[in-house]
């Protein structure tokens, strides 16, 4: 009886208990440190989509303010304002204004260049009915 | 100990059996049916969400804004993610500008039939929206939503409303250059591929496929707004001392044919389009056609001109004043014998002008009046623009002729007449008018284009020479007169028709010019149509000649031009007196 008592107690292989124990926490702790990059990839995941959401937010924001400002400073409001008292125009003699870039004269063909300051060029003889692209 | 074993396999067996059944459909529903789960998975979070594409903007020549983009924001609701339609309406109706009843009342049915969208206001500010949703998720609620949107904004309002024209709710273009140039202005949408979460929110982790979108291109005019300010003070002036039916202006840069100012009455707020009235919202300009009157005679001069039909000296006998012709009389309020072609422009003879045209075989005559421009469409860039009406010889009678020549039996729009003009100014050529010099970035400026050579430089230059006197004191358009630089221009006084009759005291009345008259820079026309006024003072010279001279005189300040030197028709608006028709 006492031979069969004690082969019933088999000694517990503490190594293989070991081996096995630290290949489970290892295998939980890479589980978990999935699981926590996961995470962390949504947080970041959020966090861009709500700097994302500000940035647009604050793009619409300048959007919507330079918008304004062009309203503000427009011609028919800026009339408005001045038929209204608001702003009004100080006359300035021609002789008062010191000219950074002069006036436009004359080339040398003689010729005044019109208001889109190009040249003129000529049409394409022997063809008087058709388009002539310069 | 048989029986066990035998029991313990059979309960074996079953487990085995029902594992491999459970395995089985483990493999049918992850191996064979994936493709269809994993479909309607996607169904359920995936979303195509549109990235809406800027739509670009309209600018003066200059860079200055006429119509711009202003974000707002699209609120929507889910039904299937409100819990309290009461609370919820209490927190978000004060941003929307609603009763909390009225969004009481558009909240509920969406919840009860679990409309997971529904919109419940357009055109929220992105201030407004913001507020909402900050103030909802204090409050810790949930099932409204923000989509991005725009509204169009024309910053000048009325201000050169005809050319920009508007969009609809849809962002569509609707007119003027908002409508031909619809395309290149919006853009193309772009799209990602997003998941949901439970709350409606994107995870971005799992963001898909992604194509930004292509902004619309913005659209560069040649409008210069500086003298679309001064045409439009003064046209509006204008309109609002006499009280004419309609009136416009525009200004044209001769030598490239650029349209640089474009003003029309009565007009509209682009801002409110649904408010305006469909006269208001027609350009002048390019779809009204009305007869010319006496502007028309630069066509006949021109024409005999350079056909060598009359020379620079010859005279033609006015039969002072009174022509008897084809059954009908045709009479000249300067009344003399014989003139010169350039007398005949400065005293706007009709006598003179018929005879010549009787001098012209119909078909030579025809293709002049063609040649101009007359009867065709100029091919601006914008909507609606009609061709006038000229009708070929074989539609002739025997009066058709010698009333062409001073501008009536013959129908033409403001632009054409302009261009007509231009091509006085610029030695002969007729231009194809320019609207847009530029489409976005990148695109390249548009070209001139010189559509032909209508008549020698020397004819369009004796004709210039000849039109400066039309605004000399002896002239017919004193008041046209700028001070400081030549102007050469014709008046024209329309008598309006109506079911084949020329209605008294009724006209339509214009002043075409150009200046400086010796190197023009500028081109343009003033057109009053039948303005309240008296028979005797309703005439070109004493209308529409007064405002050219101011937009003249301000255009010049605006541009800088150096006054000349020589004054060649030596008066000025203030000191001219002579007669103005």
């Amino acid at each position: 009886m006492k031979g069969n008592r004690r082969r019933a107690n088999n000694a517990i292989e503490v190594n293989f208990v070991a081996r096995m124990l630290t290949l489970v926490f290892l295998a939980g702790m890479a589980a978990l440190f999935f699981v926590y990059l996961k995470n962390q990839q949504h947080a970041v995941g959020d966090q861009s989509r709500l700097v994302e959401k500000e940035l647009h937010g604050l793009e619409a924001r300048n959007q919507a303010l330079e918008a304004r400002i062009t309203a503000m400073s427009s011609r028919g409001y800026l009339q408005r304002k001045l038929d209204e008292g608001y702003i009004h125009l100080d006359p300035i003699r021609v002789t008062d204004v010191a000219r950074i870039t002069p006036p436009v004269s004359a080339e040398p063909d003689g010729v005044l260049r019109t208001a889109s300051r190009e040249p003129v060029s000529g049409v394409i003889a022997g063809a008087p009915q058709r388009l002539i692209r310069r | 100990m048989k029986g066990v074993t035998g029991r313990i396999g059979v309960v074996c067996a079953l487990l085995a059996i029902i594992f491999t059944v459970f395995a089985w459909r483990l493999i049918h529903l992850q191996v064979l049916k994936h493709d269809e789960f994993a479909r309607l998975a996607a169904e359920k979070h995936l979303h195509r969400m549109t990235i809406p594409a800027k739509r670009g903007r309209i600018l003066d020549r200059n860079g200055e804004e006429l119509a711009v983009n202003i974000p707002v924001r699209t609120v929507t609701a889910d039904g299937t993610h409100i819990q309290d339609v009461a609370a919820l309406a209490t927190i978000a109706a004060p941003f929307l500008g609603m009763e909390v009843s009225e969004l009481v009342e558009k909240l509920s049915p969406a919840v009860k039939a679990k409309r997971p969208y529904v919109v419940i206001k357009k055109e929220v500010s992105e201030e407004k929206a913001q507020g909402m949703i900050a103030a909802m998720d204090k409050a810790r609620l949930r099932g409204l939503y923000l989509e991005e949107d725009s509204i169009r904004s024309y910053p000048n309002s009325e201000m050169l409303c005809h050319v920009l024209g508007f969009v609809d709710q849809g962002g569509r273009g609707v007119d003027g250059i908002e409508k031909s140039f619809d395309e290149a202005l919006r853009g193309q949408d772009g799209f990602r591929w997003i998941e949901h979460d439970r709350k409606g929110r994107e995870i971005v982790t799992y963001r898909g496929q992604e194509q930004l979108p292509e902004q619309g291109s913005d659209i560069k005019l040649s409008i210069d707004m500086g003298l679309q300010a001064i045409v439009e003070k003064e046209i509006d002036d204008k309109y609002k001392e006499v009280h004419p039916k309609g009136a416009a202006a525009i200004l044209v840069d001769p030598d490239s044919g650029e349209i640089l100012a474009m003003a029309c009455r009565p007009n509209f707020d682009p801002n409110k389009f649904n408010e305006a009235r469909p006269e208001e919202m027609r350009n002048r300009i390019i779809t009204d056609m009305y007869e010319p009157g006496s502007t028309f005679k630069i066509v006949i001069a021109s024409a005999a001109l350079n056909e060598g039909i009359v020379s620079e000296n010859s005279r033609i006998f006015c039969e002072n004043g009174l022509f008897h012709y084809g059954g009908k009389t045709i009479r000249d309020h300067h009344k003399a014998g014989d003139m010169s072609l350039s007398e005949i422009l400065q005293y706007s003879s009709n006598i003179g002008s018929a005879k010549m045209s009787l001098m012209m075989k119909d078909q030579l005559y025809y293709d002049y009046v063609r040649a101009f421009g007359f009867g065709q469409k100029t091919g601006i860039p914008l909507q609606g623009e009609i061709s006038g009406l000229v009708n070929p010889p074989s539609r002739w009678d025997m009066l058709t002729k010698t009333r062409m020549a001073f501008g009536q039996s013959v129908s033409v729009t403001p632009l054409q007449m302009i261009m007509a003009m231009s091509s006085v100014a610029n030695g002969g050529k007729l231009m194809k008018p320019q609207l847009v010099l530029s489409r976005g970035e990148g695109s390249g400026s548009e070209t001139s284009l010189t559509i032909r050579q209508i008549v020698k430089q020397e004819t369009s230059r004796f004709i210039a020479t000849a039109l400066q006197k039309v605004v000399s004191k002896e002239g017919t358009a004193p008041l046209a007169a700028i001070q400081g630089y030549t102007v050469a221009g014709k008046t024209g006084t329309a008598q309006i028709s109506s079911r084949g009759h020329y209605l008294e005291g009724h006209a339509i009345v214009s002043f075409a010019g150009f200046f400086p008259a010796e190197h023009p820079r500028l081109a343009g026309l003033v057109i009053v149509d039948d303005a309240a006024l008296g028979e005797h003072d309703n005439f070109g010279g004493s209308v529409a000649g007064p405002v050219f001279s101011k937009i003249g005189e301000k255009a010049a300040r605006y541009l800088d031009l150096p006054p000349e030197d020589s004054i060649a028709q030596g008066t000025t608006p203030a000191t001219a007196q002579a007669s103005t028709r």
